[in-house]
C-alpha cells in the first residue's frame, strides 16, 4: 500500500513537472535562460518546507512506514523537483558560454531551493 | 493515442519507476547519518541525462520515448527539494564547513557528471551513426 503511493506520487509528480514546462515553452519558445526548471526546484522546495512545518513542526528525516512522508515527501515533491535537468542545463549554458547566465542559474537554484525551503518552513511555524 | 496523452502516459510511467530508485536507494543507505542517498541519486542521474541528451540528439527521434527516459526516468529519480530539505538538516549535526561541501560537491559534482555524460553520449551516439551508415551503403 505505502510503496503504491510513492509510485502515484511519483508518477503524479514528474507529470506535473512536465506539464509546467510545456506551459511555459509554449509561452517562450526559445527562451534565453532555463527558467522552466527553475521555477518548478523553487516553487516544489517551498511548497516542500511548508509541509514539513504544517504535517510535522520540525525537519524531518526519513520515516519510510509512514504513508504520508513516502507519498508526498519522496514521492510527489521528490519526483516534481530535479536535479539532473539542473545539472545538464547547467552543461548547456557551459556549451554556449553563457558565463553570467551560469553563475546566475546555480546561484538561484541551489541558493534559492535551500532559502525557500526554509522560508516555506518558517511562514507556518514563525516560532521555531 | 494522440502524442500528448502518449507523452504523458511516458512521464508517469518513467517518474513511477525514478521514484522507485530514489526509494530503494535511500533505504539502503539509510545507515549513514550523512544524506549519501540523496548525493548518489543526483549524480547518476546527472551523468545519465547527460548521456541521454546527447543520445537523443542524434539517435532517437520519438517524443515519447525522449520525454519518458529524460523527464520521467533521470527527473524522477533525482531531486531538489530534498537535497534542500537535507542541506537545513545538516546543519543540526555537522559543522557548517561540512555542509558546504554537501552543497558544493553534489552541486559542482552534478555538473561534471552530466558534462561527462554528454561527451561519452556524443561519441558513443557518433559511433553508432556510423555503423548504421556504413551498413546502408552496403
Amino acid at each position: 500500500m505505502n510503496i503504491s503511493l510513492l509510485i502515484i506520487g511519483g508518477a503524479i509528480g514528474a507529470v506535473s513537472r512536465y506539464l509546467f514546462g510545456v506551459l511555459l515553452m509554449k509561452r517562450n519558445k526559445q527562451p534565453q535562460f532555463p527558467v522552466a526548471m527553475l521555477v518548478v526546484n523553487l516553487l516544489g522546495s517551498f511548497g516542500l518546507g511548508t509541509f514539513f512545518s504544517f504535517y510535522y513542526g520540525e525537519y524531518h528525516s526519513g520515516d519510510y512506514s509512514d504513508p504520508i512522508y513516502l507519498g508526498l515527501v519522496i514521492g510527489f515533491f521528490g519526483a516534481f523537483t530535479t536535479f539532473s535537468t539542473f545539472s545538464v542545463e547547467s552543461v548547456q549554458l557551459f556549451n554556449d558560454k553563457k558565463w553570467k547566465e551560469l553563475i546566475a542559474y546555480i546561484l538561484i537554484s541551489i541558493m534559492g531551493a535551500i532559502f525557500l525551503f526554509a522560508f516555506g518552513f518558517y511562514i507556518v511555524n514563525p516560532g521555531d | 493515442m494522440n502524442n500528448h496523452w502518449k507523452n504523458i502516459l511516458a512521464v508517469a510511467i518513467g517518474g513511477a519507476i525514478g521514484t522507485y530508485g530514489r526509494y530503494s536507494l535511500n533505504i539502503l543507505t539509510s545507515n549513514s547519518v550523512y544524506p549519501i542517498g540523496t548525493i548518489l541519486e543526483n549524480l547518476i542521474g546527472s551523468f545519465l541525462l547527460g548521456f541521454l541528451t546527447a543520445w537523443f540528439i542524434v539517435l532517437i527521434r520519438k517524443e515519447w520515448l525522449k520525454v519518458g527516459l529524460g523527464v520521467g526516468l533521470c527527473g524522477g529519480f533525482t531531486t531538489m527539494s530534498t537535497f534542500a530539505a537535507d542541506t537545513l538538516s545538516l546543519f543540526a549535526t555537522f559543522s557548517f564547513i561540512e555542509v558546504f561541501t554537501y552543497v558544493i560537491g553534489s552541486v559542482l559534482g552534478g555538473i561534471l557528471l552530466a558534462f561527462c555524460g554528454y561527451l561519452i553520449g556524443t561519441r558513443f551516439a557518433a559511433k553508432i551513426n556510423n555503423q548504421r551508415k556504413e551498413v546502408n551503403a552496403k
